[in-house]
Parts: structure tokens; C-alpha cells; sequence
């Protein structure tokens, strides 16, 4: 191509245009052919344009221009058409430039094309690459931030309700941040001065540039993991100031969804108090910087101890009060004759358990003699009731009567009849049978008395005594069969029981053929 | 939980419910003594806690299986 061609070279433009007249036809220049009516072909034409272009546009030209028809393909590569009022051009961007962006573009957004003109030999359009695609006013971070935050919220990551407590006490605290620089300095120095006892863990990593949004949510995915093992009760995701852009890789989805689907909580401390990243919207609390982060992390070491020491002061004071009162009351009891002289009691008892003991024996003593001396009076009657006694004494007495009744019947009938019955009566009462039988009862009673007396203390040794049915003592074996009702005396009561089985001396010693066998649940008390 | 002791938390929170106890007065003596010494041995056990200083940060990073292995000590620099 001749010079004389650069249709939009400034500094030709300004000379003597050597190009083209108006009006001119430079068809033939154009297709180096100087027989106009040799057609070329559609790819020969094309090209040609193709290399007029590139001559003209020889370096990136920068467009401004509103998307519409916007197509993301499944290559990755994005194709739209920008226009203004008047024209429009179609675009397209490629993946590889296409994947740098950080916003997603959408019909309607003005944006700022970089990027190269050509002509797409297929269909022989005109064609802009693009390179570089900005959002026109608002920045693309800005856009890409608004564009995330709108996204993550209508998932409900934002969700307060979701949001999880931070632990009061932590036993260990994980820091995600770079393990050079501001942050962990500040946050460092907070922890030890706040709360030296929980254990603190970092996993460093970038927080900004290529790879930084990945490494961090690969931290916090990973340390959530192990936080059981580690005893991680809260992680910290911090970053010291910056520009949004230094800041970028806490604005990312990786960094978001990690923090979200993570069981431990997480304070996030990113940048200056003014820097609300998407983080700090996904995270449990939110602290304006990592210092922040850490104070939130961990409670007052000073006032927690003056807690304690407010708590020890009211318990020694409340059980001081309780023992104080406790032992007034025990001095006071101990000041009493109870304690002062304690065996005062003791000898006051000893003295009358022995006074009564004396009496008891004393009573008993009397007991014994008076029922022995009331015994002797009913012996010497019974003795003097002895029916020969009483016949001969009734026989005198009857030859007496006799004698008075003659006597009496020679001088006076009438007198002797009254005298006579009432001698009779007397008589009757002197009769011996009814005087022994009455003699009889008492000295019965007063034995039956005597016999409880003398034997209780046996009893009272342990043995027993058993009775009939009838009232009979059992002595012997021979008494006994099985089902036979007994009722036993102790010394302090009695009891009645059923006769399951026994033996007789001889039958332990020899049992015989007829003996019928026995198991040992049919055995009898006394089995060997 | 590993750990046989308590938590600083259940300390702190068991401390606070014997003192409240001890002092609503409604425990016998005897109740009273036991809750007493029970506080302070979970009074100490909570000033040993608060007594601990953990000065190092310990450093962890990913290792073999992914999983997270300890990797040294976070240096102290004294001129940050």
C-alpha cells in the first residue's frame, strides 16, 4: 500500500492531505487492480479490509459503550454487542481475559472496552477484542463487591440469626493473617495482655494478591476441621489497612463460603474501622480491626479476676457468718451443766439404776417370802384340813353336837330345832372337801406364781418353753408329730408355729429300712 | 472433653451457684462447710487458669493428608 493511505494519521492530517481526493475513485488503488472489471473474491476483499484496518488501527483503541446481547458460552468466552445512541459494534472477550474479571457484566452496564479492531473472516464482520473490560463511574472492585454482597445475602449468608455465640473462655484461639506485619503484632499483644491462658495458633497466609482469597479460606476450612483436636473455640480472620484493593481477597466467594459453612465461630478483623469487606458480613462479629478482633476474642483478665476474688470474698464472708453463729451456739451449750459436769448426769444415774436394782432385788426378796409365808399359812390349813384331822375333829364336833342336841332336846326342842340348823351349817362349811378345795386354788395360784417367778430367769438364758395345744409342757419327742400346733413362750412374749418334722435321739443314730427317704427340702429341723 | 478438670467456664459458673446457695441461708451447717471448701478449691483452680501465660503463638500449616500439623513458633520480633 502506498503512504499516502494513513487515513488517521495526526501528524499527515495536518499537512497537505496526499491522499485521496474526494471524489476520487480509488477503487482501483485500493484493489491493486487496475482492470476494474476483474472481480476478486469475498476472502481476498476481506482480507484486504482486514490489512487496511490493522494499518489504520495499528494499536489498541479504548471504547466506551453500553453491553447488550450479553452471552457468557460454556468455552468461557463472552460475546456482546456494544453500542451507543447511534452505532454498535460487535465484542467479543475471550477466556483467558474474560476469567480476569472481577464483575460479572451484564446488559445495560457502561463499561470502557480495551482491545483490538479486526474483522471476523467468517462472516466479515467488524469485530472488537477485548482485553480489558472496566466498569464506566463506579469501579470494577466497587461493581463486583455490590454484585457478591446482593448474591451472598439473598443465600441468607448474612443471616443474623445464624450467626453463632462467641465463647467467653476460649481454651484456644486460631489466627488466620500474615504472619508478618501489623496484624498479628496488634493481636498478639492484646491476647497475652487480656487473656494469657488460652493458646493461640496462627496459619499464616497471603492476604492479598493471586492465590491470597483461596489460601485464606483454605485456613479456615482446614482449622475448622481440626479445631476438636486443637481445643479451637474461636477463629480470628484479621488483616491490617489498605486500599479495596489490598483488601480484595476478604471481598471473594472462596473466602465467604469458608467462613460460612464453618462449625467454629469467627471474628473477622479486616482493615480500618470504615472497611466492611464481605467477610466481615459472612462472620459471626464483626470487629473493626484486628485488635478489636482480639478483645472480642478473649474477656478482661483483670476483671475476671476481680470477679473471683468478689465471689471468694462473699463466700467467706457468708460461711464465716454461718460458723460464727454455729459456734456462739456451742460455747453457749458447752457453758451449760451438761457439758461443764458431764458426769454430773452420769453419777445421778449410776446412783439411781443402783437404788432401783436395790429395790427390785429387795421386792423380788419380798415377793418371794411373803408368797412363801402366804404358802405356809394354806400348807399348815391344808395340813390341819387333812381329811382324818377334819373327821376326827368333825367326829367330835359331831359327838358334841350330839351331846348338845340331847342335852338340849331333854330340856329345850324348840331352841335346839334353831340351834340345831345352824350347828348344821356350820358344820357344812367346816366340811373338809370344800375347805380343801378352796386351800387347793389358792396354793395353785400362788405355785403357778412362784413357778412364773422361778423360772422367767431361765428364760431369759435363752431356753424356751413350749405347750400343747392344751396347755401341756412338751418334754418329750414322743409328743410330736407333724402338723401338731405349739405355741412357744419366750421371756419376753410368745409365739405359735406348725410342727414340720423332727426326731428322737434314736432315730439320729440309726436309721432303719423303714425309714422312708427324705429329701433334703422335707428335712426337719434337727436333720444331721 | 480430655480434659478431667473443669473449664474455666464450669468453674466460674458452679463457683457463682455454691456462693449464691451458701448465701440464701437455706443450707444446713454442715451442707454449708462442704460448699465452702468446694468453692475454694474451685476458686484455685480458676486463679491457676487465669494464672497460666501461654507467651508463645504456635504456628500450624498444612501437612501430609491435608490435614493441619504443627510447624514451630511464631518469633517474637521486638521491633514491629
Amino acid at each position: 500500500m502506498s503512504d499516502n493511505f494513513s487515513l488517521f494519521d495526526p501528524d499527515k492530517a495536518r499537512g497537505p492531505r496526499k491522499g485521496p481526493d474526494v471524489g476520487k475513485d480509488v477503487t482501483s488503488d485500493l484493489l491493486g487492480s487496475k482492470d476494474q472489471s476483474t472481480p476478486v473474491g469475498v476472502s481476498v476483499l476481506v482480507s484486504q479490509i482486514k490489512a487496511a484496518l490493522s494499518q489504520a488501527f495499528p494499536r489498541r483503541v479504548s471504547v466506551v459503550g453500553e453491553i447488550s446481547n450479553f452471552k457468557r458460552h460454556g468455552s468461557g468466552h463472552l460475546y456482546f454487542r456494544l453500542k451507543d445512541a447511534q452505532a454498535s459494534i460487535d465484542v467479543a472477550m475471550f477466556r483467558p481475559a474474560a476469567s480476569k474479571l472481577k464483575f460479572s457484566p451484564t446488559d445495560g452496564l457502561e463499561v470502557v472496552i480495551d482491545g483490538r479492531i479486526d474483522v471476523y473472516d467468517v462472516r466479515g464482520q467488524l469485530q472488537l477484542y477485548s482485553e480489558r473490560m472496566t466498569p464506566k463511574g463506579a469501579g470494577a472492585l466497587e461493581l463486583a463487591f455490590r454484585q457478591l454482597k446482593d448474591k451472598l445475602e439473598s443465600e441468607g449468608l448474612f443471616d443474623p440469626q445464624i450467626k453463632k455465640p462467641i465463647p467467653r473462655f476460649p481454651r484456644a484461639i486460631a489466627v488466620v493473617t500474615s504472619p508478618t506485619g501489623a496484624a498479628i503484632r496488634d493481636i498478639r499483644r492484646t491476647l497475652a495482655r487480656r487473656w494469657p491462658a488460652a493458646t493461640v495458633y496462627l496459619v499464616g497466609v497471603l492476604v492479598q494478591g493471586e492465590g491470597a482469597a483461596e489460601q485464606i479460606a483454605q485456613a479456615v476450612t482446614l482449622l475448622d476441621a481440626s479445631a476438636e483436636d486443637y481445643q479451637i473455640d474461636t477463629i480470628i480472620v484479621a488483616r491490617g489497612g489498605g486500599s479495596i484493593e489490598d483488601l480484595w481477597a476478604f471481598n471473594e466467594e472462596p473466602v465467604a463460603l469458608a467462613i460460612y459453612a464453618a462449625e467454629t465461630p469467627v471474628i473477622s478483623g479486616v482493615g480500618h474501622e470504615v472497611d466492611v469487606t464481605i467477610a466481615d458480613m459472612v462472620a459471626d462479629l464483626r470487629a473493626p480491626t484486628p485488635t478489636g478482633a482480639a478483645e472480642l476474642a478473649v474477656p478482661d483478665g483483670d476483671e475476671v479476676s476481680a470477679q473471683i476474688s468478689q465471689l471468694n470474698a462473699r463466700l467467706s464472708r457468708r460461711a464465716g457468718d454461718q460458723l460464727a453463729r454455729a459456734r456462739a451456739a456451742i460455747e453457749a451449750i458447752g457453758r451449760s451443766v451438761v457439758f461443764k459436769d458431764p458426769s454430773a448426769g452420769l453419777r445421778t444415774q449410776t446412783q439411781r439404776i443402783d437404788e432401783l436394782g436395790y429395790k427390785l432385788r429387795a421386792s423380788v426378796r419380798e415377793r418371794l417370802s411373803s408368797a412363801r409365808s402366804a404358802l405356809s399359812e394354806p400348807a399348815n390349813r391344808l395340813a390341819a384340813l387333812h381329811p382324818a384331822t377334819l373327821a376326827e375333829r368333825a367326829a367330835a364336833r359331831l359327838d358334841r353336837a350330839r351331846s348338845s342336841l340331847a342335852w338340849v332336846l331333854r330340856g329345850r326342842t324348840k331352841r335346839s330345832a334353831g340351834q340345831l340348823s345352824e350347828l348344821s351349817s356350820k358344820l357344812a362349811e367346816a366340811h373338809p372337801r370344800h375347805r380343801l378345795k378352796m386351800a387347793r386354788q389358792k396354793v395353785a395360784s400362788l405355785g403357778r406364781q412362784m413357778e412364773a417367778m422361778s423360772y422367767r430367769s431361765v428364760l431369759a438364758r435363752g431356753f424356751s418353753v413350749t405347750r400343747l395345744a392344751g396347755g401341756d409342757i412338751l418334754r418329750s419327742i414322743q409328743q410330736v408329730r407333724p402338723g401338731l400346733k405349739v405355741r412357744t413362750e419366750l421371756s419376753d412374749g410368745r409365739f405359735d408355729s406348725l410342727v414340720e418334722g423332727g426326731s428322737d435321739a434314736k432315730q439320729r443314730n440309726s436309721r432303719t429300712k423303714a425309714d422312708k427317704p427324705r429329701s433334703a427340702s422335707q428335712g426337719g429341723l434337727f436333720d444331721d | 472433653m480430655a480434659r478431667s478438670k473443669k473449664t474455666f467456664a464450669e468453674a466460674l459458673e458452679q463457683l457463682e451457684r455454691i456462693v449464691a446457695e451458701v448465701e440464701s441461708g437455706e443450707v444446713s451447717l454442715e451442707d454449708s462447710i462442704d460448699k465452702y471448701a468446694e468453692g475454694v478449691e474451685l476458686i484455685k483452680q480458676c486463679q491457676t487458669i487465669l494464672d497460666a501465660a501461654e507467651k508463645k503463638i504456635q504456628l500450624l500449616a498444612k501437612g501430609k493428608a491435608s490435614q493441619l500439623e504443627a510447624a514451630g513458633e511464631l518469633p517474637e520480633t521486638d521491633r514491629q
